[in-house]
């Protein structure tokens, strides 16, 4: 090697050097500001009363502590049992309308809590559509839904389609040779499944639980409405109370140990599978046939769809159709649901930007920081959606007044909130992607950006459009940020659901939630389409 | 027709206005606010939903965005008067107002009377007791009732009850409640989840505010709901829906001919055939179903009272109705 040569080399290796550090740089960045409301509790719990520490240890904060638990720890085995099989057919078997079914697999994470929640009360509980529906039959009475059983259940229908998104991209990335190897091994197709397939979209699987997880953790409305008594009640209640901000605030810090503890649970999960790289995803992975089970495997994807769909749509339908409704407020209008897309859009492509930098350093360190940063990019989400919106009006209102309910900051709200849904993709993705590749594409004389570009990206593409389909559908149902950070007189299809349920207007949520679902359909197939361009 | 001060009376609306709606009854306060705005060429008003701690917020830091606040219980009126953002109302305001509905800074513009939704297959009116403090002893009632103890207007009755008897007799009452029968009290997540699950028969009665009911049965015609009231207790507290002009406001004229505007009998007579509200001012009627205002015999007590709410949490806790 020639002086010249050895030179050069040197100086690439410092550019790499100082790439790595801007990345580092970047995402510890992203990573302090979503963690911002951190700072509005400690504000906070530093004025609190004395009392409010008394509350944190009472024996009735730790009873609905361990409900809370019991809840988190149900509802993510039953959304595993529901999102990974969904994802296994559409991805990996030649069931028919796959992409139809992957359509209405994600749409579940469009309807409101309070409002599946609502119509599940009403079809299932003691007087529902349901036991009047079968009263002539003479079935008396049906097992109660209310209780630990009707919220799990409830959680479990609207935010399974985290795991299935999660796990779906992970598929997608697998490499087809892998499979191949492993069938020529005399594997059977299900064999080469288990030992090949799953051990390498685990970290998917385990980004999606954790999403669920934080989720069912996080909602006061569905325990609420099920009349069962999580954590988040005590929250709820105290915020109610807006004299007392303190105990609003060391609440949330307790609700935070939990989040921690879930965080390492799942990094440990995901961090052990780190070993699975994959060759790189060249070819789809071999499908499984199913043969004569080909089109009733679809009963599957059906039963879901009518339960997260079906039902709460036909409960507001119901409503609709029921005489006497008297309602003189506003109809919701064309300019609510281009709103609601606007911000949805920009709130995904703002999110994928964000998760990149957090993903990439996640993904290729294993150091202690690089950890660190990627689960401290969870704080927002875990955060309750009240406290952080209110969090946002405090730093809003006192650090950066020009941006206080514009566009750019709502959109930054969303960010803060949701950020995790696209790493937890992206950065699954990311694991499996070799990294010789991108180092093979390099020595082929590929800047590193353009290897990264024509390398890396494509391979990642179905994480990047499953981090921007979850984003997406939770902002198109957001409400908390929303309405504290919108542009004043700004309206979106959900403020306009919220606000009519709220008020038990429930027949005029109707039109407005079959919109959501449509609009929200038509968004998700875009995306699908895009995403088979890209890989 | 309504009698009453007309917006025809009034001096013109103009200019441009920021609301906070507080609650809104389903965009019901929303749209009032949209038909002045059609009824004034010269007037746009922007509304949004915040919650008094939105208004605290701003408020702390200088930044108040809000001309007119409008809320949807006194306890958040108070709030935001006692944090001292809050302007002195005109007199020409206050003075449409029976004095119990309104203080110096802020004025009621909707009533929400507490009450007893009951189903009408399982009790006539006779069967609820109207005394608070004998439900506790009533067995017909035993093992069939429900409440809402997360809602904030339940949390502003208790805290009236407080008020009005005491911490022991309170709480004797809430265990009371408990008690009874088998069943206890089935808890739900707002007053409308309580007024309908009475309308279901899944309970026999509950504690609610009383245009739950109403949206139920507008909803619902046949639905066999009606309304029960106590006398002089604070189950039969008067809580109001009200609104304040910000002291940080530009347009401060504006502002209290705005809040005038919703104390006419148009906007009056608007919010109470359609949110159902009892009118705070005379000479417009609340809907058929209900009594009249002069008809109930709510508990005397000062509203801003019940900003008070800490100490009614921890008595819930205390008790086991909240955890």
């Amino acid at each position: 090697m020639t002086v010249r040569n050895r030179l050069h080399g040197l100086v690439e290796f410092g550019d790499e050097q100082r790439r790595h550090r801007l990345v580092v740089v970047i995402a510890t960045c992203i990573a302090l500001l979503v963690a911002s409301p951190v700072v509005w509790m400690v504000v906070r719990a530093v004025g609190a009363p004395s009392d409010a520490f008394a509350l944190l240890v009472s024996p009735g904060t730790l009873q609905v502590l361990v409900n809370s638990v019991v809840v988190v720890a149900a509802v993510s085995l039953f959304s595993v049992c529901i999102g990974v099989p969904l994802a296994v057919l559409t991805v990996q078997t030649d069931l028919p309308f796959a992409w139809f079914w992957t359509v209405t697999a994600a749409l579940p994470l469009v309807i409101p809590e309070y409002i599946g929640a609502f119509a599940f009360s009403s079809a299932f509980g003691p007087h529902g559509a349901f036991a009047d529906a079968l009263a002539p039959l003479g079935v008396s009475s049906i097992p109660t839904i209310y209780g630990l059983q009707g919220t799990v259940l409830v959680f479990t229908l609207f935010t399974y389609p985290y795991v299935f998104l999660t796990t779906r991209a992970g598929l997608l990335s697998v490499d087809g040779t892998l499979v191949e190897a492993a069938r020529t091994l005399d594997r059977s197709s299900i064999g080469a499944l288990r030992e090949v397939v799953l051990p390498q979209v685990l970290p998917a699987v385990s980004a999606g639980v954790l999403l669920t997880a934080l989720d069912a953790l996080a909602d006061f409305g569905t325990p609420a409405i099920m009349h069962y008594d999580t954590f988040m009640r005590q929250i709820y209640v105290q915020y109610n109370n807006y004299a007392q901000p303190g105990y609003t605030a060391l609440l949330s810090m307790e609700l935070l140990v939990v989040v921690a503890v879930v965080l390492v649970l799942e990094s440990r999960v995901s961090g052990d599978a780190n070993a699975g790289f994959s060759g790189g995803g060249s070819g789809r992975p071999g499908r499984l046939h199913l043969g004569r089970w080909r089109w009733p495997a679809m009963l599957f994807p059906a039963a879901i769809a009518v339960l997260a769909i079906g039902v709460p749509l036909a409960i507001l339908v119901q409503w609709y159709y029921r005489t006497g409704t008297t309602y003189a407020g506003f109809a919701f209008q064309l300019s609510d649901v281009l709103h609601s897309v606007e911000v949805s859009a920009l709130a995904a492509v703002a999110a994928l930007i964000a998760a990149l930098p957090v993903a990439y350093y996640a993904a290729r360190s294993n150091s202690l920081p690089s950890m660190i940063v990627d689960r401290v990019s969870y704080v927002g989400y875990a955060v309750p959606g009240l406290v952080l919106g209110i969090s946002l009006v405090y730093f809003g209102t006192a650090f950066v007044p020009a941006l206080y309910q514009t566009l750019p900051m709502l959109i930054f709200a969303y960010v803060v909130r949701f950020l995790p849904q696209a790493v937890g993709s992206v950065r699954s993705s990311f694991l499996q992607v070799d990294e010789t590749l991108t180092e093979a594409a390099r020595t082929l004389d590929h800047p590193p950006l353009s290897a990264f570009r024509r390398v890396t990206l494509p391979l990642v593409a179905p994480g990047l459009a499953a981090g921007a389909a979850l984003v997406f559908l939770t902002t198109m149902k957001e409400l908390q940020a929303t309405l504290v950070l919108q542009p004043t007189g700004f309206r979106t299809l959900v403020t306009y659901i919220w606000k009519v349920q709220e008020a038990g207007y429930y027949s005029e949520a109707a039109i407005p939630a079959l919109v959501l679902v449509g609009v929200s359909a038509l968004s998700m197939l875009v995306l699908l389409a895009r995403e088979r361009y890209d890989v | 027709m309504p009698g009453g001060p007309s917006i025809t009376d009034l001096p013109d609306l103009k200019g441009e206005l920021t609301l906070y709606i507080g609650g809104g009854e389903g965009g019901l306060y929303q749209q009032l606010a949209d038909l002045l705005q059609q009824h004034y060429p010269d007037f746009t008003v922007q509304t949004r939903y915040s919650a008094a701690n939105q208004v605290l917020t701003e408020g702390q830091n200088g930044q108040v965005r809000a001309d007119v606040f409008w809320a949807n219980d006194a306890g958040s009126l108070g709030v935001i008067e006692d944090a001292g953002l809050a302007a002195t109302l005109n007199s020409n305001v206050t003075d449409l107002v029976r004095s119990r509905y309104h203080t110096d800074t802020w004025t009621g513009v909707a009533g929400r009377a507490r009450t007893i939704p009951y189903n009408t297959q399982e009790f006539s009116e006779s069967d609820i007791p109207n005394s608070i403090d004998a439900f506790t002893d009533t067995a017909n009632l035993d093992a069939t009732m429900g409440w809402a103890p997360t809602y904030p207007a339940f949390q502003s009755f208790v805290t009236a009850m407080r008020v009005l008897e005491g911490e022991a007799a309170t709480r004797s009452w809430l265990n009371g409640m408990q008690e009874r029968g088998n069943g206890g009290m089935s808890q739900y997540k707002n007053e409308w989840y309580v007024s309908n699950a009475v309308a279901d028969g899944e309970i026999g009665a509950g504690i609610a505010n009383h245009y739950y009911a109403i949206r139920v049965i507008s909803s619902r015609p046949d639905a066999p709901l009606d309304l029960a009231f106590t006398k002089n207790d604070a189950g039969a507290l008067v809580d109001v829906a009200g609104a304040e002009v910000m002291k940080d406001t530009s347009s401060p004229e504006l502002a209290q001919n705005f809040v005038r505007h919703l104390l006419s009998a148009e906007a009056q007579e608007f919010l109470a055939t359609w949110s159902f509200a009892y009118p705070m001012i005379d000479g417009v009627a609340p809907v058929e179903q209900l009594p009249a205002l002069s008809a109930l015999s709510p508990p005397d007590i000062d509203l801003t009272a019940l900003a008070d709410v800490q100490p009614t949490l921890d008595l819930l806790r205390e008790t086991g109705v909240l955890s």
